[in-house]
């Protein structure tokens, strides 16, 4: 059948286009439709299903903050998923608490999305609530003040301006938030 | 040509226009990959400019390669193969020459956004909005002008690059559309989704099928062998139709994804190697018994080493997408290594070999230099060996440090040190051929002197 291709244009655009497009709507069209936490918020009140909480909406100053984070490309050396592997709930994890595994849930409100490929630095998926402001402020100066070894660019032009800063370490707070998932609730503001 | 037909001449100005701004890019933006390199090793480097700091340099760099550089000149190769193989001229230059044109627009007005800023914060999709709508606009006029010429072609049958051709233009339009503009109406795991399909079939769907377009034009013209099988190269041609879209979701596996539908991006991850070795074997095939030839043809030493690291990197790649593999290698400094065994191992490779077959003939002159053709290989070859196969070392040796929570992740960053310093002279290494590749065309073509044809 395939042969008919050899010469005749027109069936090789058919052809290609027809195998295209099977693979291409299973696997974007459907998926959202059989999957619908991909697109309803996390919320879980029952403590037996999991941890509790339920992730709301950005608000202005943390959205400003994200559109920092986005503009200085801190996702393409973070990622922001903790994945279904033990060592990664345990490096998201905070004082020998595990923390749990990334739902689509959690990212309903995220565009764009910060899922990351590469991992230069450390996932940020549960860094919300780790650390202080004061603490962000003087890692964003200079890394290597802090965290020695770090090879993370400094940002004097977001830490010298109030607003930004301010905004952008809104945003850091709420990563991995959504979920309530340590028992002392010792989250930092 | 057979005697019966007339010799055409071609014009071939829109080829030489893509191709020469392809080649400069490649230098231009080789300026900035070294540079982003060399962050990792002095992470103060330019640390107070915010134009040139890591975030806004990296995409610069994909984003530069990609489309400033390999599409670029893959458009130009296409402009040249295309009338030859249809037996006739390209049906509009004047459109072709605009089509450049815009090209250069799209290329500077990324660069300015880019360093800006003004990113839409998606792999690959970063360009904004506006840029898109030209990126469009230029690939309908390629388009246009491509199956133009493929209509009114004079040979009925059509050789294996032609259908590569017009599949990478339908596709790639789909696949960009995805990419660039469906992303905009989705969130979180929905976009990610829609991005990695756009990621991964940019590399499939794009560069693969214009890539192979290439090797399977040049692999017989500069060995002056035919091709081994039509019939195989059919059922490579096909099988990628089909097999490839299906796999995007393997760049978010053990994520925030349905399991199933990582299951199918792994099933067809795996069959894959169906459509890469019938094409590798082809390849390898048309060269038995013309192996000497890789001696002194520059090109057939780029086109048989480029198809070599297409096997080694289309292996990778469905391995990778196994979960035990990607549990270990996923996220870590071996993918870059893979990723630029692909773009610049593999379809530079092509590139590269058709530029230094065609700019000889299409300005009907000799090389400015063998020699330095020679040199080119050589530096980018052992450049880029180097930079893959530290990268996987150090990628391989990262992956187990994190899955090993014990470790601080600041020592796994400290361990890579000594990597991220080699992978710098690797880079300074390919960087020193792209400038010997870069001159010998430039110098080629200005300092030529008309042969007695």
């Amino acid at each position: 059948m395939f042969s008919k291709a050899d010469n005749s244009a027109t069936f090789a655009v058919i052809a290609a286009l027809v195998l295209f497009f099977i693979g291409g709507l299973i696997t974007t069209v459907v998926p959202p439709l059989i999957d619908k936490s991909w697109g309803r918020p996390f919320e879980n009140h029952d403590p037996t299903k999991g941890p509790t909480g339920k992730l709301r909406p950005y608000t202005a100053q943390e959205l400003a903050g994200r559109k920092i984070y986005t503009r200085e490309g801190c996702w393409y050396c973070h990622t922001q998923q903790t994945r279904t592997l033990v060592s990664d709930t345990i490096r998201s994890g905070w004082k020998g608490v595990r923390s749990p595994i990334s739902t689509p849930d959690e990212f309903v409100y995220d565009a764009p999305h910060m899922f990351g490929t590469k991992r230069t630095g450390p996932d940020l998926s549960r860094v919300g609530g780790k650390y202080d402001s004061q603490w962000h402020r003087s890692h964003l100066r200079n890394p290597r003040d802090l965290v020695p070894g770090s090879i993370m660019p400094t940002f004097p032009w977001i830490v010298n301006d109030p607003e930004a800063l301010n905004s952008l370490i809104a945003y850091l707070q709420t990563l991995g938030r959504a979920k309530d998932w340590r028992p002392d609730k010792d989250y930092e503001k | 040509m057979t005697a019966t037909t007339p010799q055409i001449q071609h014009a071939d100005t829109t080829a030489k226009w893509f191709l020469l701004s392809g080649i400069s890019y490649f230098f231009i933006v080789g300026i900035i990959a070294l540079t982003i390199a060399a962050k990792f090793c002095w992470p103060e480097l330019l640390g107070t400019v915010p134009y040139l700091t890591y975030g806004r340099l990296r995409p610069l760099h994909v984003n530069g390669m990609l489309f400033g550089w390999l599409l670029a000149a893959d458009m130009g190769l296409t402009y040249y193969i295309v009338p030859r193989l249809c037996g006739v001229k390209l049906w509009s230059e004047k459109l072709g020459v605009a089509t450049a044109v815009l090209w250069n627009i799209i290329i500077l007005g990324a660069v300015v956004t880019l360093m800006g800023g003004y990113t839409q914060g998606l792999e690959y999709a970063e360009l904004p909005l506006p840029i898109d709508v030209l990126v469009v606009i230029a690939w309908v006029m390629f388009g246009a002008n491509i199956f133009g010429t493929i209509i009114t072609r004079k040979y009925e049958q059509m050789y294996v690059s032609l259908w590569y051709i017009m599949g990478t233009i339908l596709w790639t339009a789909f696949v960009y559309i995805t990419g660039n503009f469906a992303v905009e109406f989705a969130t979180g795991t929905n976009q990610a989704n829609l991005n990695w399909m756009y990621v991964h079939n940019a590399v499939g769907l794009i560069f693969t099928p214009v890539g192979l377009a290439i090797a399977y034009y040049f692999i017989p013209r500069s060995s002056e062998t035919p091709l081994y099988s039509h019939r195989l190269s059919m059922i490579g041609f096909w099988a990628l139709a089909f097999v490839y879209v299906w796999t995007g979701a393997h760049h978010m596996i053990h994520g925030p994804i349905s399991q199933w539908l990582q299951t199918i991006a792994i099933s067809f991850s795996l069959l894959l190697l169906i459509p890469v070795w019938a094409v590798v074997y082809n390849f390898f095939a048309t060269m038995k018994g013309q192996w000497h030839q890789l001696r002194d043809n520059v090109p057939i030493k780029f086109l048989m080493s480029g198809t070599v690291f297409y096997l080694l990197t289309c292996f990778q790649g469905p391995m990778h997408s196994l979960r035990s593999v990607n549990a270990i290698v996923s996220k870590t400094d071996w993918i870059p290594g893979h990723a630029h065994m692909a773009l610049l191992g593999c379809f530079s490779f092509f590139a590269i070999a058709g530029s230094y077959y065609i700019v000889p003939r299409m300005w009907k002159t000799k090389l400015h230099s063998d020699a330095l053709a020679n040199w080119s290989f050589w530096l980018i070859m052992i450049g880029g060996l180097g930079f893959f196969v530290t990268l996987w070392l150090g990628g391989f040796w990262q992956g187990w440090q994190w899955n090993n929570p014990k470790i601080p992740f600041i020592d796994t960053v400290k361990a890579l040190q000594p990597i991220w310093l080699v992978r710098f002279f690797s880079g300074t290494l390919i960087f020193c051929g792209i400038v010997s590749f870069a001159y010998n065309v430039m110098a080629t073509v200005v300092g030529r002197r008309e042969y007695v044809q």
